[in-house]
């Protein structure tokens, strides 16, 4: 007995680096938050317990409901296209072509770029005078889009700049296609499988539970996003209110209008779609996620 | 221990040493027997160097008589970190805030009110313009002090008037004018393109403050209950933008409006002769005199929809002791210090901006950096004269009233049905403050 509670002091003396920084740094402001979504909490005044008021508050925030939707839209559109053009690219890099290297640090620069850079670079990429996404229109006569004026090219516009920040999807694709065994290949090469069969049926269900991991990361980041829309639309609501998130609603609420406890409620309001939609995601994968061995 | 692991360590524990022996250490040690108050300021550059040259001053002189040291930090973010600082009940003893923050600290008893120890100390509120110690109040208290203080007049491109057939020496009047003006001063490529702006009230364009326009008709939208911009005043200043933009056309002044420069810089859209006319403050007189000196501009009071009219937009930094600041007293007799009319007016000189004093001292307009200083002086003086809504809920009613601006200037709605779709929200904003500040006093809602 003795020797067992010596064993467990040692072993929570060597792992306490991780379980204080999981209590202090995690496990007690969740709990804190959980706590304060049921205040009225301005960070000015002690907080002051309201129970349920600040989720009928939300029940009632025409501008939540529009954030919701927007951060819907963003990710119903942007996760799945990051995650193709991720495999796409994986693939590509994948080939014995000269220069390998040089392309996969080409395509995982943007990921460590910082993402206030990257928005200004994109503000001026997208500009309809002299922005080079546009420089093709121009040349052809036509009237480019207005990307960063009009609501539904706004939305467009972020989908297309997420693209840019592959990198670490695309990296993860790599790892996961040099797991598949040639043999695979080989046999299908054996039955006469085109390049598009070897892909949609050794390929495909080869990398399926990396396609899981990068969609639910893809997922959590997309009902996160804050940065990129908060830089281009210069801490606006965006054209026809089409580019403000629930993240940046969220900020707002918390720092702009001193309603901690609101954002807290907004938090972990958040916090259920995401866990409700990565069970979503794992149902409705069961069938076409192969792991190998099960 | 083996050569490698020794070499590591000496690599890691040398650098480390050396850097507690002789690294950075406080610059400023404290004189025995004084109080020391912590003094947070946003500044940052020749304006910090302006505030810092005065805390050195006091320290040296006047916080020795009365046992005082002021401990004087730049920060940035400083709303956000001081909001921490009180959260965290460790705040300064004195911030600077800009004053439309006032209602919304005050209304939460987050500031110290200011009357009593004013009084106590001897500060003469009454040397002060009207309007700055106006803004300093929140629901008939006082809970700032002014520091540098503003106001907002019409910048002109002289240069670009000349060419356009207007009288440099005639800038317009009234608002219709200058949208008269702005389609003049406007100009375009063979494809349509604009290449030069006469005016826009875009925030790209350095507008600011889009929710200031109905007060130049005359408006006053904050009542102390509702904020109402579904009125005659605000209708007109929707109809008075949306009528410059029509005439423009909508799209093509959002995609002028894109290119615009940095700020702070030389491409700046006016100091780069994109821009003909815009709204600003003092310090944008410092930015030309800095990225571009030979630019031929003039200031003139921003123009109300009738002639005369005198609507001025005034805003001005302040300077705030946090409810649970240790040492109150201490820090309002630094304040009392520095907002004597020689120190404070030093200050503003500095920062290029006009006195806060009614009577200002014969010697601050001689050498003065700012040449139109005496406009933004005199605009201050006018009867007329408004700052932002005295609102504790104005950071959410300003995010709507951006909002409805982007709506307007892209000319995708009418004026009418912008303003029925932002009132509602605008009353949705104010009537959950008012249930929330209800409950937090135990009234009933």
């Amino acid at each position: 007995m003795i020797r067992n509670r010596a064993s467990l002091v040692t072993g929570l003396a060597w792992t306490a680096p991780w379980w204080l920084g999981f209590v202090v740094f995690l496990a007690i402001p969740m709990g804190a938050s959980l706590y304060l979504s049921f205040c009225d909490y301005s960070l000015l005044q002690p907080p002051v317990f309201t129970g349920l008021l600040n989720y009928e508050a939300l029940a009632r925030d025409a501008v939540f409901y529009r954030v919701v939707w927007n951060t819907f839209l963003y990710s119903a559109f942007s996760v799945p296209l990051s995650t193709a053009v991720a495999l796409l690219l994986a693939v590509l890099l994948n080939k014995s072509v000269r220069g390998k290297a040089f392309f996969r640090a080409c395509i995982f620069l943007p990921t460590i770029l910082p993402l206030v850079a990257a928005a200004m670079i994109w503000m001026w990429m997208m500009n309809p005078e002299v922005g080079l996404v546009n420089a093709p229109f121009r040349g052809l006569g036509i009237e480019a889009p207005p990307w960063l004026t009009e609501p539904g090219w706004a939305m467009a516009a972020l989908v297309l700049i997420s693209l840019w920040f592959v990198g670490s999807p695309t990296v993860i694709f790599l790892a996961g296609l040099q797991e598949i065994p040639e043999e695979l290949y080989e046999a299908a090469r054996l039955d006469g499988a085109s390049g598009a069969q070897r892909f949609r049926h050794v390929t495909l269900p080869g990398v399926s539970p990396v396609v899981l991991f990068n969609f639910i990361v893809g997922v959590l980041t997309a009902w996160q996003i804050f940065a990129l829309p908060y830089v281009i639309w210069r801490r606006e609501k965006g054209p026809g209110d089409s580019t403000y998130f629930y993240t940046s609603y969220l900020f707002d609420n918390a720092f702009r209008f001193l309603k901690m406890g609101y954002a807290s409620a907004m938090a972990w309001i958040q916090l259920l779609i995401i866990l409700l939609v990565t069970a979503l995601i794992f149902h409705l994968s069961r069938r076409m996620v192969h792991y190998r061995g099960s | 221990m083996s050569i490698r692991t020794l070499t590591l360590t000496l690599l890691l524990v040398v650098p480390a040493i050396a850097l507690l022996a002789v690294g950075p250490k406080h610059r400023d040690p404290v004189p025995p027997g004084r109080t020391v108050i912590r003094y947070w300021e946003k500044w940052t550059g020749v304006e910090g160097a302006a505030i810092k040259a005065l805390v050195d001053r006091f320290n040296a002189t006047a916080g020795a008589d009365l046992g005082v040291w002021v401990e004087y930090s730049a920060i940035s973010y400083i709303e956000q970190r001081l909001l921490v600082a009180i959260a965290g009940g460790d705040p300064p003893d004195i911030a600077g805030l800009i004053d439309s923050r006032i209602p919304q600290y005050a209304d939460q008893d987050a500031l110290l009110a200011l009357d009593d120890l004013a009084r106590e100390q001897g500060v003469d509120l009454a040397a002060f313009k009207p309007i700055w110690i106006d803004l300093c109040r929140f629901d008939g208290r006082l809970y700032a002090l002014p520091s540098t203080p503003f106001t907002i007049g019409l910048f002109y491109n002289r240069a670009l008037f000349r060419e356009a057939g207007l009288d440099p020496d005639n800038p317009p009047r009234t608002l219709d004018e200058l949208n008269a003006a702005a389609i003049k001063l406007t100009k375009r490529d063979a494809t349509g393109r604009i290449r030069q702006l006469g005016f826009s009230t875009s925030h790209t364009m350095l507008g600011w403050w889009p929710w200031v326009w109905p007060y130049y008709f005359g408006g006053r939208p904050w009542d102390g209950h509702r904020y109402v911009l579904d009125s005659a005043e605000g209708r007109a200043a929707a109809a008075w933008i949306a009528e410059l933009r029509s005439a423009l056309d909508p799209q093509r002044c959002l995609d002028f409006e894109l290119t615009a420069g940095a700020i702070e810089s030389a491409q700046n859209p006016f100091m780069a002769g994109k821009l003909a006319m815009l709204s600003q403050g003092p310090w944008f007189c410092n930015w030309i005199r800095k990225y571009t000196p030979d630019l031929d501009y003039a200031v003139a009071p921003f123009p109300s929809s009738t002639v005369g009219g005198g609507n001025v937009f005034a805003s001005e930094d302040v300077f705030v002791i946090p409810r649970s600041a240790p040492h109150p007293r201490e820090a309002l007799a630094f304040l009392t210090w520095v907002t004597r009319q020689r120190n404070i007016e030093e200050l503003c000189e500095n920062h290029g901006k006009a006195s806060p004093f009614k009577l200002p001292s014969a010697e601050f307009f001689e050498g003065h950096p700012n040449p139109f200083v005496r406009v933004f002086d005199d605009m201050a003086a006018s009867p007329r004269a408004f700052g932002f809504p005295s609102m504790p809920m104005w950071a959410e009613v300003e995010v709507e009233l951006k909002a409805a601006n982007l709506d307007l200037l892209s000319g995708r709605k009418s004026p009418e049905a912008i303003i029925a779709e932002t009132q509602p929200r605008l009353d949705a904003i104010v009537g959950e403050y008012q249930r929330m500040a209800a409950r937090r006093r135990g009234s009933a809602p």
